[in-house]
């Protein structure tokens, strides 16, 4: 209370002003806290999805090296470098953003190019086994979950940042502005309170010897 | 300072919304925000909302659909406004209409049903109520 004294007319318009920044702060609160929990709500769905999603490419990454593994041996080794050389055509991968709640994040999009028919791969169909296709099937649509996975981790590290920022922001409104603000309100509400007794007893002395005078007159 | 939060609060928000007929139409659907940044579409989703509403129905709904946080309402509750909006997440949530409904009323758990089909065409708007009740139209 003492520091609330500091710097503060105790005025009724002050205190006017003073009730509608506790109102302000008081709704800007309740927007906040909104804010953190549907933010906490998306982040924990994110990190639902991201889980899943990491076991899905980590599973069909396991199958894709498998079937390397199988066209190295049926094919040999230089066989396979010869083949991946000679695989052309860049993939196209779109990277945007979005925005939840005022946090911009990645939208990562497969573009046309990432799973190809055999044809389009651009290494010899004769001269290479069936194994060589299956390993670059799998490897392509392994590639697309890749993405979506770099997009989840991306989406659910900045909402934890911002999780972090909005928290504060609530906690600084509920445990230090708000409280302030009704502090200094109610040192105004006391100061004026006083002023007003001793306004009053003023008044009476004043009557009094007003009266004192005239009986005397 | 506390003004600014509130005003910031809102600046991911479309400066306008489009439609999904003429979102299907562009090669990157994206609309343009408030803070000058854009908002990209998943053309996925752009393709599941052409699916459940019919063809005629595509020039009338608008993206991104806005889901309003009023805390007039209670904790975790929100509005959403537009017959073809309505229309959408009702669909999505197996929900029928009720009589002189002028705004579906969503709690969180059905907006997480919401938010996990349509994470990108849909937009979390946070009202201000000026008196209580009453929200605030210039926070939208």
């Amino acid at each position: 209370m003492a520091s609330a004294s500091e710097n503060i007319q105790p005025t009724r318009g002050e205190l006017l002003k003073l009730k509608r920044r506790i109102d302000l702060a008081k709704r800007g609160h309740e927007l906040l806290r909104e804010k953190r929990d549907a933010l906490v709500t998306e982040f924990f769905d994110n990190l639902d999805m991201l889980r899943g999603k990491r076991e899905d490419v980590e599973e069909k990454l396991d199958r894709a090296y498998e079937a390397l593994i199988d066209a190295k041996v049926s094919d040999g080794s230089s066989e396979l470098e010869k083949s991946a050389l000679a695989s052309s055509g860049d993939i196209e991968i779109d990277v945007d953003s979005r925005n939840i709640m005022g946090v911009r994040v990645p939208i990562v999009e497969a573009g046309e190019g990432v799973e190809r028919n055999v044809t389009e791969r651009g290494y010899s169909l004769q001269e290479t086994s069936s194994n060589i296709d299956v390993a670059a099937e799998k490897f392509e649509e392994a590639l697309k979950d890749v993405l979506e996975l770099a997009e989840a981790e991306e989406i659910v590290r900045r909402l934890a940042r911002e999780i972090e920022k909005t928290k504060r922001r609530v906690n600084s409104l509920e445990y230090v502005l708000i409280p302030r603000l009704e502090n200094n309100k109610e040192y105004i509400e006391m100061r004026l309170e006083e002023q007003e007794r001793e306004d009053k007893f003023r008044m009476k002395r004043v009557k009094q010897k007003m009266e004192r005078e005239e009986a005397e007159a | 300072m506390i003004k600014r939060q509130i005003q910031n609060l809102n600046r991911h928000l479309p400066k306008g919304r489009v439609t999904l007929e003429n979102l299907l139409k562009q090669e990157k659907p994206r609309v343009e925000n408030r803070d000058g940044d854009s908002h990209r579409f998943k053309r996925r989703e752009l393709n599941y909302l052409s699916e459940i509403l019919p063809p005629e129905k595509h020039s009338k709904l608008r993206l991104p659909i806005i889901i309003r946080i009023s805390p007039d309402l209670g904790r975790g509750a929100t509005r959403i406004s537009g017959d073809v909006e309505k229309e959408v997440l009702r669909k999505i949530l197996e929900k029928e209409e009720e009589e002189g409904e002028d705004e579906l009323i969503l709690y969180r758990p059905e907006i997480r049903i919401v938010r996990k089909k349509l994470p990108t065409t849909t937009q979390y708007a946070f009202m201000i109520s000026s008196t209580k009740g009453e929200p605030d139209e210039r926070n939208r």
